[in-house]
């Protein structure tokens, strides 16, 4: 296991680190990697905020009792640029967060995949592949 | 003209023998001028395109600043792997947590069953492969000089500090007050550095010009570094005094031919350059040259003499791209991360003691 | 020979330009507003008439106290509509911890431009930048094209462009979180702010603020104040990054006790 991280690093260092060097923050901090959630909700706004977005949404409960969750997101600069914009995402959409809750045990998750029902992904639109790779001059 | 000919081989020659670091001057294109005469380097110049180029070379390239065709090209796949991952419509099982596909790594903390414990992966600048081994361009190995030993005895001492903590231990780490985040997570300041090097997103950088100043902004943290440019032939300003001490310096410019120089000195004792803390006495000095229309080499020599054993210098090309808008990045502003690390710091301990630890 | 004087008369344009003086005008003159500014008097503390008072912080003494001010609001008053005066009072009667200045916050338009801080003009050839020594804000006025903001912020969208001798600035995008004074006043984030930045002489600004927001005021409504060149030899902005000057008031509560 430790053999197979290492290598993973020196291939990275070598060809290009896909983490970056000077690291996300901590989100091991906010999140309990032992408290998993699989949340389906609908939207009721979204703070378009660094450094991170936050996106709220009622979550009806197995008691059926709704609950206000917000989920954390990227940078909202990229989706910016992007294309997409504070109106992209309507209140009233729907939708499926995995990630884990936070250690406060509030309400709060962080959204590792956030996706509409039908499973396809939210915010679309990284790099295009075919705009790859040319040296850069 | 049989002159031109030979000054054309002659420079052709020249070109090849010396070893180049970053783009040369093409010949076509002749350096813009403001409208009162100083070099025209204004723009919006993101480091999108040296986003993935590592900061220290692999050892096993030595002195070899670029790699070959096959290294750039198996860099280059990787990258088109990974935009075909980030443009997936749905998410499939290997790019969850997956290090060599863009993922956090399968690690205690960081991931289970494939889930990771980040925002989506995607929500990523990737930038375009370089063939720059690394940021780091001297020493010549690419690497970053050795600490002095007056800081690896600094450095000791503060892991042993941190490792006297009992939360040191525990899976989370230390969060007691917002002094144990970084800067970053204080949202306090990048720093000089690591405001313009590449990170995993915005990227921003816009340089304006006003007779006497260049001012560089750049996205993260919205940070506007004025540079007052000495004229021709003047000594420009000097620093201010010592007594004043800031988290990006006190910047003083002038030109040498076309490349604007930047010497930035006064700096608090605080400030971090990639994870080591330097001194006050930190100095830094930044060159940048336009070579084209859409190119600026840009270097910054890193001299604290009281932190590494000799001066390093990072440098890379910038790309201008007029359509990349730099937006606000009020980070302090939505910082939930600081009340999130704290509070559940908190509740680990309030669960801690409830179960009589 | 034509061209080359052309080029001279331009670069003597901008080199006098420069020195702050008025030039003879050998092409489209653009005004020059370049230098670092502050406006003097205590629209920051209310922006309306108002006494000597006790600040927050009793805890200063008179250092934290309210002076007396002329308020800087055209015809006096703000006209709040009734449930924005209410929210205005309970502004006032938590300010010292609701106050977006006292944890930091950026301080949005047209705010940003009467802090007790010095901000820069930077004019390039073609847009204007601002930069507030108060936390390293600063603003980028688009001077082309005018160009929408896709989500709101702190410091708005600005697109600028000139009447005669007066920069005029529109601001739109404003995210309702900052405050125009200590004294609470606000407004939503349906706000849009017209400013006039005129340069009456080498040393002086007149700055004029049309502020309208049809979910807090009844009307629009004006603010007009001096901006004084900060004339002292090498003046340069200074950094007040008050990040780790806020983090007690904001996070105090969570710390380990």
């Amino acid at each position: 296991m430790r053999t197979k991280i290492l290598i993973g690093v020196a291939f990275a260092s070598l060809f290009g680190a896909a983490v970056p060097v000077w690291a996300h923050h901590s989100f091991a901090a906010e999140f309990d990697i032992n408290k998993p959630v699989k949340l389906e909700g609908t939207v009721t706004s979204m703070e378009w905020i660094n450094p991170h977005s936050w996106i709220h949404l009622d979550v009806k409960g197995p008691d059926g009792k709704t609950a206000n969750w917000m989920v954390e997101g990227g940078s909202p600069n990229i989706l910016l640029r992007r294309g997409f914009t504070k109106k992209s995402l309507e209140p009233g959409t729907v939708i499926v967060v995995d990630g884990f809750q936070a250690k406060n045990g509030e309400y709060r998750a962080n959204g590792s995949n956030i996706t509409f029902p039908d499973g396809k992904r939210l915010f679309l639109g990284g790099s295009n592949p075919n705009e790859l790779p040319q040296a850069t001059k | 003209m049989t002159p031109s000919k030979y000054f054309l081989g002659a420079s052709i020659a020249i070109a090849m023998l010396v070893p180049v670091f970053l783009p040369a001057q093409t010949k076509s294109w002749t350096q813009p001028k403001t409208p009162w005469g100083d070099p025209d380097i204004q723009g919006v110049w993101p480091g999108t395109a040296m986003v993935g180029t590592p900061l220290e070379r692999d050892k096993s390239l030595g002195t070899r600043a670029f790699l070959t065709e096959d290294e750039f090209a198996k860099r280059a796949e990787r990258a088109k792997t990974q935009a075909a991952i980030d443009n997936e419509e749905t998410v499939s099982d290997l790019t969850r947590c997956d290090p060599g596909r863009g993922g956090l790594g399968n690690t205690p903390t960081t991931c289970k069953n494939g889930i990771s414990i980040g925002p989506p992966l995607y929500w990523d600048d990737r930038g375009k492969p370089s063939k720059q081994a690394s940021l780091v361009m001297d020493p010549p190995d690419g690497r970053i000089p050795p600490l002095t030993p007056e800081a690896q005895k600094m450095a000791a001492e503060r892991i042993a500090a941190r490792r006297a903590r009992p939360c040191a231990a525990t899976a989370g780490g230390c969060h007691d007050t917002w002094e144990d985040e970084s800067l970053w997570d204080r949202c306090i300041t990048r720093g000089t550095v690591g405001s313009i090097v590449p990170n995993t997103y915005n990227q921003g950088n816009q340089i304006l010009q006003t007779p006497g100043y260049v001012v560089l902004r750049n996205e993260m943290i919205h940070e506007s570094r004025i540079i007052p440019v000495a004229a021709p032939n003047n000594a420009g300003r000097p620093h201010v005094p010592p007594a004043i001490r800031t988290w990006l310096g006190d910047s003083r410019g002038h030109w040498e031919g076309n490349t604007l120089v930047v010497e930035t000195t006064n700096f608090l004792d605080k400030t971090v350059i990639g994870q080591t803390p330097a001194s006050e006495d930190l100095k830094l000095v930044e060159k940048f040259a336009r070579v084209s229309a859409d190119t600026m080499n840009y270097s910054v020599t890193i001299e604290d003499p009281k932190t590494w054993t000799k001066p390093w210098t990072i440098s890379f090309p910038l790309k201008s791209e007029p359509d990349y808008v730099l937006y606000e990045y009020a980070c302090h502003e939505g910082n939930y991360y600081m009340y999130n690390a704290l509070s559940g710091a908190r509740a680990e301990e309030k669960k801690a003691a409830r179960n009589g630890r | 020979m034509i061209c080359q004087r052309g080029f001279a008369a331009l670069g003597l344009f901008w080199a006098l330009t420069a020195a702050g003086q008025t030039p003879a005008p050998k092409a489209p003159r653009t005004p020059n507003l370049n230098g670092i500014w502050e406006a003097l008097g205590t629209a920051n503390w209310d922006l309306q008439d108002h006494a000597a008072q006790a600040g927050p912080f009793w805890q200063t003494g008179a250092i934290g106290a309210e002076p007396a001010g002329l308020g800087v609001v055209v015809g006096g008053e703000i006209p709040y509509l009734p449930a924005a005066a209410a929210k205005k009072k309970e502004n006032f009667a938590n300010r010292a911890k609701n106050d977006p200045e006292a944890k930091c916050y950026l301080p949005g338009i047209p705010r940003a431009t009467y802090l007790p801080y010095p901000f820069q003009i930077v004019q390039s050839p073609k847009d204007i930048l601002m930069v507030y020594e108060f936390a390293s804000a600063n603003r980028l006025i688009n001077m082309g094209k005018p160009i929408e903001a896709g989500a709101d912020s702190w410091m708005g969208t600005s697109n600028g462009h000139w009447e005669g001798n007066t920069l005029v600035v529109d601001v739109t995008g404003l995210n309702g979180l900052s405050w125009f004074d200590r004294a609470g006043d606000f407004a939503s984030d349906s706000l849009h702010v017209v400013e006039r930045f005129t340069r009456v002489d080498a040393d002086h600004i007149t700055y004029e603020a049309t502020i309208e927001d049809p979910k807090t005021f009844s009307k629009p409504w004006k603010i007009s104040l001096p901006l004084y060149k900060r004339v002292e030899k090498n003046a340069q902005l200074l950094e007040f990054k008050c990040v780790p000057f806020s983090e007690e008031l904001l996070y105090g509560q969570f710390k380990k006790q």
